[in-house]
């Protein structure tokens, strides 16, 4: 092809890289906490370290990654920008990587300074971010169902965040807060009002254009992310009274559970008809992460109709093994090895002039590479989901989650350094090109 | 009468489609439309078309594919 047209401006490649590599360095911490804390990790999910090792995933490796792709996914879906991105993004993700550091700090040391200071520092970039986010998702003229699941899931990012300072502000100044009720509902936003539906409004646009599968049908796409977000609410809602679930509470779980189920079924039933029978990493990603998603949608539906499985301590690590490792982290890595890639070859054919060629997208990171780090990973999945009946597994599980996670790094280091090199190449030739004219 | 230049990107892997479309505006003669079919709006292509002086106008046919029509303003 011929790169002789302008591209619009950008914000420079590093603004999501920054975000992008960031993340998995807190899946390390998460991996190091795992081999640190042992079976003690899987006790409960009210301790000091379970709190940390769900804010290192949740925060730390997911936020971060999501972040990032969020950025990348406006001008694509949206065809819009957010308003200062290099300000924005800088403020965001120095705000938020200190953040988590201090909030895990917090759970790990039971320290209240340091949750009075990670409250301002999450809530003003988070907010900050959200809200920009926000804005330029209301502005643009682009419509379809990835726009109201993104605008949808930025609200549920909001509703989490307000929660989530209230959480810690209670911790830093010891407010007399219904902490157990407002957790719930805080967790359910993180994971299903933002988290989910980001993913389902990513994938109606990604899964058809990448994986070459039919589109989405049209029932799922404009019934899916409006559904949910009114389960969310009403089920917040029942929270309110502050009583033992009712039937009422357990029919919209059950009900908004069964719905993630049908989203995952659907985009597998897409994956298995697409047009070219290609088995590449990304899409390996997805089919971990729908059956994954399937698994602990199912699980959901089980505990809540068989309120004794809540006093089994195991059930809160499965869920978060599964949501958290077995359906986010993949979606997350498959993403990046198609977002880097593009973004790369984007930013290339900036510098090039009709007539040079730029390096494609397979050529960013070496497909193997890609490759090993999805079989470091489901073994990390199915060591710590092992470690619910042999606690003992969580040591090689912890290990196989920092092998992934440094894996992972280390390919997004390839995309950078690839990226830095194509760039000093292409400009070294059209030098020389210019060189004999000049 | 001018042949009917269409680039269906419905089965291809990005950033093929847009690849595709740049090389053939490069040779599209000035009156003369170029028709993409995808199953989604690329609204980046539409950011470089605006740059640089193409206009087009997109419409959804009933099976999801989305037909753009791009030709020098």
């Amino acid at each position: 092809m011929q790169p002789g047209l302008s591209f619009e401006q950008a914000p420079p490649i590093s603004v999501p890289f920054r975000f992008f590599l960031t993340a998995p360095l807190f899946g390390m911490a998460a991996g190091l906490l795992l081999l640190w804390q042992g079976p003690a990790a899987l006790a409960s999910r009210w301790t000091s370290a379970a709190l940390a090792l769900t804010h290192l995933l949740a925060v730390g490796f997911m936020l971060q990654a999501m972040c990032g792709a969020l950025l990348q996914m406006l001008p694509v879906a949206a065809g819009a920008n957010i308003w200062q991105p290099r300000r924005v993004t800088q403020f965001t993700h120095a705000g938020l990587t200190v953040g988590t550091l201090l909030l895990v700090a917090g759970f790990l040391f039971e320290t209240a300074w340091f949750f009075r200071i990670a409250v301002p520092f999450m809530t003003v970039s988070l907010g900050a971010f959200a809200l920009i986010v926000l804005i330029a998702l209301f502005r643009t003229p682009a419509q379809g169902p990835t726009i109201i699941a993104l605008r949808i899931a930025v609200f549920g990012l909001i509703v989490t965040i307000t929660l989530g300072a209230t959480l810690a502000s209670s911790f830093g100044w010891q407010l007399a807060l219904p902490l157990t009720e407002i957790t719930h509902v805080h967790a359910a936003w993180g994971l299903g009002g933002w988290s989910l539906l980001l993913v389902a409004g990513v994938a109606y646009l990604v899964v058809p254009m990448f994986q070459l599968t039919p589109p989405y049908p049209a029932w799922l796409t404009r019934s899916f992310s409006v559904t949910l977000f009114f389960l969310l609410a009403a089920w917040s809602i029942t929270w309110l009274p502050l009583q033992r679930p009712d039937g009422f509470q357990v029919a919209l779980a059950c009900a908004a559970a069964l719905l993630a189920v049908v989203f995952a079924a659907v985009t597998l039933r897409l994956q298995a008809q697409r047009r070219r029978k290609v088995i590449e990493p990304t899409l390996l990603f997805w089919r971990v992460a729908m059956a994954s998603l399937v698994v602990a949608a199912s699980a959901v539906i089980v505990q809540q109709l068989n309120p004794g499985t809540e006093d089994y301590a195991g059930t809160p690590f499965l869920l978060g093994v599964l949501l958290m490792v077995g359906v986010f982290m993949p979606v997350i890595s498959g993403m990046l090895y198609k977002i880097m890639p593009f973004l790369n070859w984007m930013h290339l054919q900036k510098i090039g002039r009709p007539g040079l060629v730029v390096p494609n997208m397979r050529q960013m990171i070496p497909e193997p590479r890609m490759m090993m780090q999805f079989r470091l990973h489901l073994a990390a999945l199915a060591l710590l989901l092992g470690a619910v009946p042999l606690p003992w597994l969580v040591y090689p599980g912890g290990v196989a989650l920092i092998a992934s996670c440094i894996w992972l790094e280390w390919n997004l280091v390839v995309a950078t350094r690839n990226f830095a090199r194509f760039s000093r190449e292409l400009e070294e030739r059209l030098a020389q090109e210019q060189a004999p004219s000049s | 009468m001018a042949e009917e230049r269409v680039i269906d990107g419905r089965g291809l892997m990005p950033p093929e489609p847009m690849e595709l479309t740049l090389t053939a505006l490069d040779t599209l003669p000035d009156g003369e439309e170029l028709t993409l079919l995808l199953y989604c709006e690329p609204h980046p292509l539409y950011g470089i078309l605006r740059q640089n002086g193409y206009t087009h106008r997109s419409q959804t046919r009933p099976d999801g594919t989305v037909e753009i029509h791009i030709r020098k303003v």
